[in-house]
């Protein structure tokens, strides 16, 4: 019995031609007629050739392995000849001589370029995604008020001065609209008959002198009798010597609550002339829900600030003191019971000149334009002078 | 032009590394290296990547020269082009995801290298499966079976060297390990060709 390297000597042997003729033409016999010595012999020769054929693979390898190590000696030490590399017709591709650094660069760009081109775009349309979002959300917030563009210089003109009076509200602020600098303007009204005039704190504040003037062009030097900051009120007294009286008042004060939807109207100076201003009252709270104030719809402008709110029958029921600036027509005035209540507390502590309110009511029942006619000398500009 | 080397048309290039000629491999080695290195470097690859594949090219070039069995429908330069070209977009998905496109700089031909590269491709597999199966004989019989078949070397030598009695014993032993091997190499690489 053969075992299989017997076989495998036999197929050498047959390969190189050694067997003598009779054992050839027996093997080849048995090979044609047995086929799995056939499948043995086929297999013998699949894996000598394969063997030799990987032993070629493996010296052509290092042969190449070889020329290029030879032509990377060769560039190390720059001897490559040109021309033979032109004698064989090939197109010499441009050499760019460059630094490291830019070869590092160039490698990485050549790696990176699709990814970075990408990451470059996402970035760039996510900041004008977000600008435009931001821009479109800031639009959504503004109030439907600044709709129209053309209205905008005029809009920003108002915003100007309505935060003016917005700070006014806070006691924090300066005072409305001034003529010219350092001189300011506000409204007052008669407190008493004699000289005693009632204006908004924050059109006095940071006074140095004050001059009334009416309607008659009648001008009274006046000095700050008392101030209360947190209801932005403030007392004057005129201390012109040739000063007479004013005359009986023909308002009275009230000392209660007015009541919503009552219609209201104010006299005051937002320009040289005296304007009136009417409308209705609108809460019984003032900005943030102070509740020292009331909410009135009457259109204000800065200088109206201190002027008289009278309802209906001609009772005083509030000074005006400012509006606010992002609400349509939303104006504020102090409640005439604290101005009450304020007066109560001079007269109580200070007897040297005292408050002698107005007790009557003449225009009660009087149309409208008569009981401004009345009302209207009682009505002050206060001119501040810093 | 005033360097003595003989210039090589395409034909006499193929004859001449059809009778084992070096030099000619060699010249037609170091002609098409800027070709190919210059493609290879254009389309996001670095000058070893370049070396690489170009070795791999010229190999299935050589291999198939060697044969005889190429059959050249156009210029060797276009061939290695081609071949190149192929062997380098492989790499390319082998190594990322590439979805883009090459920038050629020469019109792709039909030119029969991508039968070729099959055919390379599975003679690759075959040397690898090779490899493998030697590595895994183990000693004495894989230096055996390497000197004779791999290196060339006569059996009167390979005597000597592993210190057998006489050249009788080393035959036997070499067939005995090619036993070995062909059971290592071919359920192997029958294993592989099941998947």
């Amino acid at each position: 019995m053969m075992t299989e390297a017997d076989y495998y000597a036999l197929f050498e042997a047959y390969q190189h031609g050694e067997l003598a003729a009779p054992a050839r033409t027996d093997l080849e016999r048995r090979l044609s007629s047995d086929p799995v010595l056939a499948q043995r012999y086929a297999d013998f020769a699949d894996l000598t050739s394969t063997l030799s054929s990987y032993g070629q693979r493996l010296s052509t390898r290092r042969k190449l392995r070889a020329i290029q190590a030879d032509l990377d000696a060769e560039q190390a030490v720059k001897l490559t000849v040109d021309d033979e590399v032109l004698e064989t017709g090939n197109p010499q591709m441009p050499q760019l001589h460059i630094s490291r650094t830019e070869q590092k660069l160039r490698e990485f760009w050549h790696g990176h370029r699709a990814t970075m081109m990408v990451a470059a775009s996402v970035a760039v349309l996510a900041v004008f995604t977000t600008l435009l979002g931001l821009e479109w959300w800031k639009a959504r917030q503004q109030p439907t008020q600044y709709g129209y563009t053309v209205l905008r210089r005029d809009v920003d003109r108002i915003k100007r001065t309505q935060r003016v009076m917005n700070k006014a509200i806070n006691q924090i602020g300066a005072l409305p609209a001034a003529i010219n600098p350092g001189k300011f303007s506000g409204t007052g009204f008669a407190l008493t008959s004699d000289g005693y005039i009632v204006t908004s704190y924050h059109v006095i504040q940071g006074a140095d002198s004050l001059l009334i003037e009416g309607r008659d062009r009648q001008r009274y030097r006046a000095e700050p009798v008392f101030s209360d900051v947190a209801h932005d009120l403030a007392i004057l007294r005129i201390k012109d010597r040739n000063f007479s009286g004013f005359g009986r008042l023909p308002y009275s004060f009230k000392r209660g609550t007015a009541e919503l939807g009552e219609k209201i109207y104010t006299l005051g100076y937002p320009r040289e002339d005296q304007v009136y201003n009417d409308g209705s009252l609108s809460a019984r709270t003032g900005f943030e829900g102070d509740s020292a104030f009331y909410q009135i719809s009457i259109p204000v402008n800065p200088g109206n600030s201190g002027g008289p709110l009278l309802d209906d029958r001609g009772n005083l029921i509030g000074i005006i003191s400012g509006r606010q600036m992002d609400v349509q027509s939303a104006a504020f005035a102090t409640k005439s019971s604290y101005l009450m209540k304020l007066v109560d507390s001079l007269s109580s502590m200070n007897s040297v000149q005292p408050y002698n309110l107005p007790r009557t009511n003449q225009l009660a029942g009087s149309s409208r334009p008569q009981q401004i006619r009345k009302l209207q000398d009682y009505v002050f500009v206060v001119k501040v002078y810093e | 032009m005033a360097k003595a080397t003989a210039s090589y048309t395409d034909d006499e290039f193929v004859a001449a590394i059809r009778r084992g000629d070096d030099r000619a491999l060699a010249q037609l080695y170091r002609l098409h290296l800027p070709m190919v290195s210059h493609y290879v470097l254009q389309n996001s690859g670095t000058e070893d990547e370049a070396k690489d594949v170009y070795q791999e090219g010229i190999m299935v070039f050589y291999e198939k020269v060697r044969d005889g069995s190429l059959e050249l429908s156009c210029q060797i330069k276009t061939y290695l082009y081609a071949v190149c070209r192929r062997l380098w977009l492989k790499r390319l998905t082998e190594k990322t995801r590439f979805g883009g496109r090459l920038d050629d700089h020469e019109p792709y031909l039909e030119t029969g290298a991508e039968a070729d590269l099959l055919e390379a491709e599975e003679r690759d597999r075959r040397f690898a499966t090779m490899g493998e199966a030697l590595e895994r004989l183990g000693e004495p019989c894989r230096s055996l079976l390497e000197g004779f078949y791999l290196l060339d070397k006569s059996m009167q030598q390979l005597t000597a060297d592993f210190g057998y009695t006489n050249a009788d014993n080393a035959k036997n032993q070499k067939y005995k390990c090619l036993v070995r091997l062909k059971k290592l190499f071919f359920t192997h690489y029958k294993e592989e060709e099941s998947f």
